[in-house]
C-alpha cells in the first residue's frame, strides 16, 4: 500500500493527519458557538450538546437548583460523588448553570441568556416552554438568528402532539418499529425472550441527539447565507425510524410485515451470528462470491450447490445455520478470525469474508485498537476524579473534536456564565439565590 | 405541569410545519454538492442525509453491476426489478457509472471531485488511495473537499488492516450485542443495520461539523469515521461503570437498569413499551393501575428505592399484570391521561397506517417517474425554515450519466457515447437489481 509518490503509507499517513493524541494542538471547528442546554432528564439532549461541546462549542447546561433528574439515571442508583454514572458520561465540557424554569425570575434569566447564544436545547412537553413565554416564539423575537432544537416523544405537531408524554429511550425505540424487528421469533423460544427485544443501551436516545446535532448544523449553514434562524422539531423515535431499514417499502410493496427471525437475517445470509467453542463470533459471506469464499475456510464445498443463490442461503437460512455452527463448534472465535484473515490477506480463493468474536463490554477493553486509536479514554477531572469514557469517534484532520473535562457539580459555573453574559454579581446571585430563582 | 393547555402553540406548530408547504420553503444545503462512491449502507446513508437536507448527491457506482446493496433485499425479493433494500439510503440521487479502474474513469471522477464539496467513500483503509482517487490525490486538486472516510475500523490501527467489515461486525466488536437481549439466552443481533444507519447519521454529522470549519476558513479536510467507533461512543454507561467499579456489564432483557419503572409489556394485542422514571410520572401510572398506594410505598416512592434490583423486580411483574389484561391503545392512553410514556412497539403496518407520522412527514408518500406511488420511512428532523425533504427514488446503475456528465462537466451528446463506447463510463446490467423495471421502454430519465 506504499504510494511512491508520497513514500509514506495510507495508514501512516492519514494516522500523522488525524492522531487523537495530537487533537489539542489544532483549531476547534464550532468555538465561535454558544449553546444552551436547558433539557431535562433527557439523554437525546444531552447527546446533542455533548457533540457540539466536543467540537468546541461553549455549552451551558442549565439545571434547576437540586439539579438535573438526570443525574439520578444511573444503573442500581449508584452515584459517584453525587452524579448518577449516565450523567457523568454526557456532562463532557459543558459549564454548568442553575436556574429554576418554573419561577418567573428564572424564566427572565432564560430569556436574557438566550440573547447570546446560537443554540438552544430544551425537551419540555411540547407547548411548555411556549406557555411560559420563553419558546421559540417568544425568543425568536428576541434573537432572530436563533437555532431552536425541542425534543419530544411525539413532536411539536401532527395528531399525536398535544399528548403530554415524556420523553424516554424505551418508548422511542418501541416507537421506531426497531424492537419488533429484533429478538427471536414469536414462540421460539421461552415466552419470556421471545418478544420484541430494544437495544441494551439507550439506542434512539444516541440516535435522536445525533439528528438533533445534523439539523441544527445544517441549520446553522442556512444561516450563514440568510441570518435567520429556526425551530427544530425533533422526536428519539422518529429519528430511529428513519433507519429502520426496508419496513415501511416492504409493507408497501407487498404488504408484508417484517417480523422477528433471531439470528437469521431476511436480506443477508450468512450474516449471523453462530456458537463457537468458547463464546459466540459473527460470520458474513452472503453474495455468490463471498459465499464460495466461506465455505472454502470451511472446506465444505458441497455446501456452495446446496445453496446456490442468495435466495436458497436466505429461504434455507435455518438449515445453513445449522451447517455454520456444525463447524464452528469446535473452534474458538480467534482461530476463526485468524482463518478469516488469513484468507483474505494471502487471498487464497475469491470473496471477502467476515468475522468477529463477540465481544463483551470487558472483551473490548481488552483489545489495543480501541485504545491506539483513542476511542476510549481515561479522563482526570478536576472535580471527579479519573473516569473512564468514550471519547468522540470522529478523527478530523484540522478540527479534531476533544475532551476537556467530564463534568461539573450542580452550579458551579453559576459565577462565571452569569458576570460573563448579564453582569451579574455576587450581590446579584445571592438575591437570586435567596429568591430560588437559580 | 399545571399550565394552561396550549391550544394556540400547536395551531401555530401546524401551519408553520405544514406538510404541504414543504417544497415551498428553501433547503439548508443548497449549493453543496456530495460526491459519493460508496457500496452497501453506511457510505450511501452519509450521502442520503445529507442530500434529504438539500445537497445535490451524485452517486458513482463501478457498472454495470454497481453497488452491492442493489442485491440486498429481502427474501431476495426483486420489486420492479429493484432490491427493496436499496431505496432506504438512496434518495433524490444522481446516478452515474463510472469504471474506476481505468485510467480515463480516474480522470472523470478527479474533475467531479474538483466540483464537489463533500466526498463520501466506505472502501477499505487505503483502497483509493491506491486506485489514485484518494484524499491525498483529491486534496491538491480541491484545498475545500471535505473528504468523508467511513470504515468499519478506521483508516490506521490494528484492526484497520485485512480486515473486512459489515454493520454487524461493529454490533459484535463494539459490545453492543454483548449488553442486549436475555440472560441465558443466544446473543441478538439488531434487526435493522444500526450500525450502518446509526454510522451514516454521525459521519454526516461530522461532514457538516467541518463545513461549518470551511465557511469560515475556507479549508476543507480529511475525516476518518469507523462504525463500530460510533456504537462504542453510544453504550452509555456501561465503560464508565467498568472504570469505577471493574464490574462488566451484560444483557438484562428489555427493562431499563437507570430508569425505573421502564420496560416492554405484552398486552391483549401487542407490545407496549412504558417508561415513568420522575416520581410525579410514577405517581400517575399508579394511578392508572388503580394501585395508588404504590406511590407512596417506601419500596417505590422515590426513584433511588426503585432502582433497587429487588424493588424493580418487583415492580415490574405488578405493571406487567396490569398490563397483560389490556389493549395496547389503552395502555397508551392512559400514559397520556396520567403524564407517562406509554407507546406501542411499532410494526411495519403500525407506522404505514398512522395519520400522525403521514402528518410529520415521518412516513413518506411520493409518487416517483420511473417506480410509481412510493411510502417510505421520511426524514426525521423537521426544520421550521429549511425542510428536508424527498424527491425522487433511486435509480439503475448509470442512469443520469447524459446529465451529469452534460451538466458538470460540460461534454457533449458524442463525447459521452464515446466514453461509453470505450467502457470508461455505463449503465446497469441487464440483471434483477440493476435494471430499469419490465415496463420502462425508455424516455424520461429524472
Amino acid at each position: 500500500m506504499t504510494d511512491t509518490a508520497h513514500g509514506t503509507s495510507w495508514p501512516q499517513f492519514a494516522r500523522d493527519l488525524t492522531d487523537p493524541g495530537r487533537a489539542h494542538e489544532k483549531p476547534e471547528a464550532l468555538d465561535d458557538l454558544r449553546v444552551l442546554d436547558c433539557s431535562s432528564g433527557n439523554f437525546a439532549a444531552l447527546f446533542a450538546s455533548s457533540i457540539l461541546a466536543e467540537f468546541g462549542a461553549e455549552v451551558i447546561r442549565v439545571e434547576p437548583p437540586a439539579g438535573d433528574v438526570a443525574r439520578l439515571f444511573s444503573p442500581g442508583g449508584v452515584k459517584h460523588r453525587g452524579t448518577g454514572l449516565a450523567y457523568l458520561v454526557e456532562a463532557r465540557n459543558k459549564r454548568h448553570i442553575t436556574l429554576d424554569l418554573r419561577s418567573e425570575q428564572g424564566r427572565l434569566l432564560l430569556a436574557r441568556l438566550a440573547r447570546h447564544v446560537d443554540i438552544v436545547i430544551e425537551s419540555e412537553l411540547p407547548g411548555q416552554m411556549d406557555a411560559w413565554g420563553i419558546g421559540y416564539r417568544q425568543l425568536s423575537v428576541l434573537n432572530p438568528r436563533l437555532i431552536y432544537l425541542a425534543v419530544s416523544t411525539h413532536g411539536q405537531f401532527g395528531p399525536r402532539a398535544a399528548r403530554a408524554m415524556p420523553d424516554y429511550d424505551i418508548t422511542a425505540q418501541a416507537m421506531s418499529g426497531v424492537p419488533y424487528v429484533t429478538g427471536e421469533a414469536e414462540g421460539s423460544g421461552p415466552a419470556e425472550s421471545s418478544v420484541p427485544t430494544r437495544q441494551g443501551n439507550w439506542a434512539a436516545w444516541y440516535v435522536g441527539g445525533a439528528f438533533g446535532v445534523l439539523a441544527a448544523l445544517a441549520a446553522l449553514h442556512w444561516r450563514v447565507a440568510s441570518g435567520r434562524g429556526q425551530l427544530i422539531d425533533l422526536t428519539p423515535g422518529e429519528a430511529e425510524m428513519r433507519l429502520s431499514d426496508v419496513g415501511v417499502l416492504w409493507y408497501h410493496a407487498y404488504q408484508r410485515i417484517h417480523e422477528r427471525v433471531g439470528d437469521l437475517h431476511i436480506q443477508v445470509f450468512p450474516y449471523t451470528l453462530v456458537k463457537t467453542r468458547d463464546s459466540y463470533a459473527f460470520v458474513a459471506g452472503f453474495s455468490d462470491i463471498n459465499f464460495a469464499g466461506l465455505t472454502n475456510i470451511m472446506e465444505r464445498p458441497d455446501l456452495k450447490e446446496r445453496f446456490a443463490t442468495t435466495r436458497d442461503r436466505i429461504l434455507k437460512a435455518r438449515e445453513l445455520h445449522q451447517e455454520l455452527e456444525r463447524w464452528s463448534a469446535d473452534l474458538t472465535a480467534e482461530e476463526i478470525l485468524t482463518r478469516f484473515q488469513d484468507y483474505m490477506t494471502h487471498k487464497r480463493g475469491p470473496g471477502t469474508v467476515a468475522t468477529a468474536r463477540l465481544n463483551r463490554p470487558q472483551d473490548v477493553l481488552g483489545e489495543a485498537h480501541w485504545w491506539e486509536r483513542g476511542v476510549l479514554r481515561k479522563v482526570d477531572d478536576p472535580d471527579y476524579g479519573e473516569l473512564l469514557l468514550q471519547a468522540p469517534p470522529w478523527k478530523l484532520s484540522r478540527t479534531p473534536p476533544r475532551i476537556k473535562w467530564a463534568c461539573r457539580p450542580v452550579g458551579a459555573d453559576n459565577e462565571l456564565i452569569y458576570l460573563k453574559y448579564l453582569g451579574l454579581g455576587k450581590g446579584d446571585l445571592q438575591a437570586l439565590r435567596a429568591a430560588g430563582a437559580i | 405541569m399545571t399550565e394552561r393547555e396550549p391550544q394556540d402553540y400547536f395551531q401555530w406548530t401546524a401551519a408553520l410545519f405544514d406538510r404541504a408547504r414543504i417544497f415551498d420553503k428553501p433547503e439548508a444545503l443548497r449549493g453543496i454538492r456530495v460526491l459519493e462512491l460508496t457500496t452497501l449502507v453506511l457510505g450511501p446513508t452519509t450521502a442520503d442525509f445529507l442530500g434529504e437536507l438539500g445537497a445535490e448527491v451524485v452517486k458513482v457506482e463501478l457498472p454495470p453491476g454497481g453497488d452491492t446493496m442493489r442485491y440486498v433485499t429481502p427474501e431476495a425479493m426483486y420489486w420492479q426489478n429493484a432490491s427493496i433494500g436499496f431505496f432506504p439510503e438512496n434518495h433524490s440521487k444522481y446516478h452515474i457509472g463510472i469504471d474506476l479502474h481505468a485510467e480515463e474513469g480516474k480522470s472523470l471522477f478527479r474533475q467531479l471531485a474538483a466540483r464537489s464539496d463533500i466526498m463520501v467513500e466506505n472502501f477499505r483503509a487505503g483502497t483509493l488511495d491506491r486506485w489514485g482517487v484518494g484524499y491525498r490525490q483529491l486534496r491538491e486538486i480541491n484545498p475545500r473537499l471535505i473528504y468523508v472516510a467511513d470504515s468499519g475500523f478506521g483508516q490506521w490501527g490494528p484492526f484497520s488492516q485485512g480486515r473486512a467489515s459489515y454493520d454487524a461486525v461493529a454490533q459484535t466488536v463494539s459490545g453492543m450485542i454483548g449488553i442486549t437481549g436475555f440472560p441465558g439466552r443466544p446473543p441478538i443481533l439488531c434487526g435493522m443495520f444500526i450500525g450502518d444507519w446509526f454510522g451514516g447519521l454521525m459521519a454526516a454529522t461530522a461532514a457538516l461539523v467541518a463545513l461549518h470549519h470551511r465557511d469560515r476558513t475556507g479549508e476543507g479536510q480529511l475525516i476518518d469515521f469507523a462504525q463500530s467507533e460510533g456504537l462504542i461512543r453510544t453504550l452509555d454507561w456501561t465503560w464508565v461503570r467498568h472504570g469505577l467499579t471493574g464490574q462488566d456489564r451484560g444483557p438484562v432483557g428489555n427493562r431499563d437498569e437507570a430508569l425505573v419503572p421502564a420496560d416492554i409489556f405484552s398486552t391483549r394485542d401487542g407490545y407496549v413499551a412504558v417508561a415513568a422514571a420522575r416520581d410525579a410520572e410514577f405517581t400517575g401510572l399508579c394511578e392508572a393501575m388503580g394501585e395508588p398506594g404504590l406511590a407512596t410505598d417506601p419500596r417505590y416512592a422515590t426513584l433511588p428505592e426503585r432502582q433497587k434490583p429487588e424493588h424493580m423486580t418487583a415492580l415490574l411483574d405488578r405493571i406487567r399484570l396490569w398490563a397483560g389484561k389490556l389493549a395496547r391503545a389503552e395502555v397508551e392512553a392512559a400514559g397520556a391521561r396520567h403524564g407517562f410514556a406509554a407507546v406501542r412497539v411499532a410494526t411495519a403496518r403500525d407506522k404505514f397506517e398512522d395519520d400522525h407520522l403521514r402528518a410529520r412527514g415521518s412516513v413518506w408518500e411520493y409518487e416517483d417517474p420511473l417506480y410509481g406511488k412510493m411510502v417510505e420511512q421520511g426524514p426525521a428532523a423537521k426544520l421550521s425554515e429549511t425542510p428536508a425533504r424527498i424527491k425522487w427514488a433511486a435509480k439503475p446503475v448509470g442512469w443520469h450519466n447524459q446529465d451529469v456528465l452534460n451538466r458538470l462537466l460540460g461534454l457533449s451528446p458524442s463525447a459521452i457515447a464515446a466514453l461509453q463506447e470505450r467502457k470508461v463510463i455505463g449503465q446497469w446490467a441487464d440483471r434483477n437489481g440493476a435494471r430499469p423495471p419490465a415496463e420502462w421502454t425508455g424516455g424520461s430519465r429524472i
